[in-house]
């Protein structure tokens, strides 16, 4: 359960101040998406943007915790 | 050789990690937390009250004839009260994350965790859902049971009517988040019909999950795992910081007596050690360790002590508010009260006051009218056949107040200079507009080059707001 907040909770509060600066900056109809102008609502483009930001940094987050392991986990599965 | 003993020491560590909590739900012990009465449990309420009836009463209030408080997403704009703020006042809204961290840092160093022992929502919905589940379930003793009991028909009938309790309140709670963003009578008119849209109806959900989450089960594991103030709050503090206190000069030696003994007749500090100002923790530590990252410093432990105090017939006050100085060296309220204006609160407050006052400068002088002005790259100087030179720009006006306004454009700079077409522009009430102007000037006007040019904006029968803009008019070769 930590490691699900370790990965959940820091990327939610960086992706939360990632998007109201991202989004407070660039006015989501001015965005692209692959070629075509966004046609999303404003309030969907929004979600989808913060969901985004979420999804990427859980997964740097992700990434922190794995590598985090210490020897002894890794070596485990020979030593045994 | 070596090798063996890394692996050692890496399982001995291992084994010391494992001690560790590193399990949210399974290792933690349930709380049960001991309600208590008292001076301090009456503020908390007070600032529940308080702090709620902002909360779920600001997205009611009308001002203008329209929602008072509405950050409102899909236009971009952001209306508080008279102003009506626009991405390009991103700054204040800066400033504003920089006056609350600030604040924050003030009060942390003149009195510890005020914030999250009073006003944080985290206490506040936590404090609600236990009054519930109190009401509910029982008192700690019952709840205890409650728990540990088998599934019965009376224990499922508990907790369904808890959760529904929680789960209404919830929904209630991400309802009133949502229509600070969307408005509310949008919203209701979706309630009523229970045809939201979709992404309205997710931020309800998940908001309304959050709070059933955390203020249901997660509680002081939110500030103890999760929160990052909880984490460098210790680096505000210094000896003279008004924290929540257990006085262990007068509490020690603490043991068992009866009512009435005089505890050094029998080699007693004043601490029965009932153990309640440990039942009544909502993060479950004993305050009597010392102070401690997990304390809130919500008081609870005051009350409870106070109390017992008072039944013994002792002076209430062996856990209180106190400083590390005024404990050590025996200061009254008078003394600690003189150590509040010291170099470091002093630093934090001052620069607090100055932010504070930029801010209200900043907000006074704002221009209600803002003008962009590009000239168009497209057509450079053009020679028009009576002779003039026209060159054209792009003005973008933005009128920041909640009334239909007039604008008038002039031009100024050169000999002869002149608007060719519109200068005037109807701006709707807090609304956006953009115009081509054709700006022209006899060739005679000047020597081929560019020539800095003033634009005069003026709102019609308004003559308090001019904006001027400069910009460069082109005569070609
Ligand atoms: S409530 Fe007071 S008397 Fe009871 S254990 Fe705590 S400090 Fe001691
Ligand atoms: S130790 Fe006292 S003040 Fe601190 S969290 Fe526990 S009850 Fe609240």
């Amino acid at each position: 359960m930590m490691k699900w907040i370790q990965v959940l909770w820091p990327s939610f509060l960086i992706a939360g101040i990632g998007a109201i600066i991202f989004f407070t900056v660039v006015d989501p109809q001015e965005l692209y998406f692959m070629g075509e102008p966004v046609h999303f609502s404003l309030l969907a483009t929004y979600s989808i943007g913060f969901i985004s930001l979420w999804i990427i940094c859980a997964a740097s987050s992700l990434l922190t915790i794995f590598l985090q392991q210490g020897a002894d986990e890794l070596n485990k599965p020979q030593s045994n | 050789m070596s090798e063996r003993k890394q692996a050692a020491v890496g399982s001995d560590e291992k084994a010391v990690n494992s001690q560790v909590p590193n399990s949210l739900y399974e290792v933690r012990k349930k709380l049960h937390v001991r309600s208590i009465t008292g001076a301090f449990t009456n503020w908390r309420w007070i600032l529940v009250w308080v702090t709620q009836i902002i909360f779920y009463g600001t997205p009611w209030l009308v001002w203008n004839d329209r929602q008072a408080v509405l950050l409102h997403l899909t236009e971009r704009k952001f209306y508080i009260f008279g102003w009506v703020f626009w991405p390009q006042d991103v700054f204040y809204l800066a400033i504003l994350l920089i006056i609350a961290a600030y604040g924050l840092f003030f009060f942390t160093a003149v009195a510890g965790r005020l914030w999250c022992g009073y006003a944080c929502p985290q206490t506040v919905y936590t404090e609600i859902f236990m009054w519930i589940e109190e009401k509910i379930e029982g008192d700690h003793n019952k709840r205890r049971k409650l728990a540990d009991a088998p599934m019965s028909g009376n224990k499922l009938a508990k907790r369904m009517a808890k959760f529904g309790a929680w789960g209404l309140l919830s929904l209630w709670t991400g309802f009133t988040f949502v229509a600070y963003f969307s408005p509310l009578d949008e919203l209701l008119r979706s309630a009523a019909s229970f045809a939201f849209g979709g992404w309205e109806l997710f931020w309800i959900l998940f908001y309304g999950a959050f709070t059933f989450i955390f203020a249901g089960f997660m509680r002081e594991q939110v500030c103890k795992y999760m929160c990052p103030y909880a984490r460098f709050q210790g680096v505000m503090f210094d000896p003279d910081t008004l924290v929540i206190t257990y006085d262990e000069e007068r509490g020690e030696p603490r043991g068992n007596r009866k009512k009435g003994v005089e505890p050094r007749s029998v080699g007693r500090g004043d601490c029965v050690d009932c153990g309640i100002c440990v039942q009544v923790c909502p993060t479950g530590i004993d305050i009597r360790k010392g102070l401690q990252y997990e304390c809130i410093g919500c008081a609870a432990c005051i009350d409870a002590c106070d109390d017992v105090m008072d039944r013994m017939s002792y002076p209430r006050g062996l856990i209180r508010y106190s400083t590390e100085n005024a404990v050590k060296m025996h200061w009254g309220m008078k003394d600690i009260l003189a150590h509040v204006a010291r170099p470091r609160t002093l630093i934090y407050g001052g620069i607090l006051v100055a932010i504070c006052l930029a801010l209200l400068f900043g907000l006074a002088t704002r221009s209600d009218l803002r003008v962009d002005i590009i000239r168009d790259r497209a057509s450079l100087g053009q020679e028009l056949s009576d002779g003039s030179i026209e060159n054209v720009f792009r003005l973008q006006v933005m009128n920041m107040v909640e009334q239909k306004r007039t604008i008038s454009i002039d031009v100024a700079g050169l000999e002869g200079i002149r608007i060719e077409g519109q200068t005037t522009i109807e701006m709707p009430p807090a609304g956006a507009e953009s115009i081509n102007v054709q700006v022209r000037a006899p060739v005679s006007a000047a020597a081929p080059g560019s020539h800095p040019i003033m634009f005069t904006i003026a709102v019609e029968g308004d003559d308090s707001v001019v904006v001027e803009e400069k910009s460069t008019f082109i005569m070609p070769r």
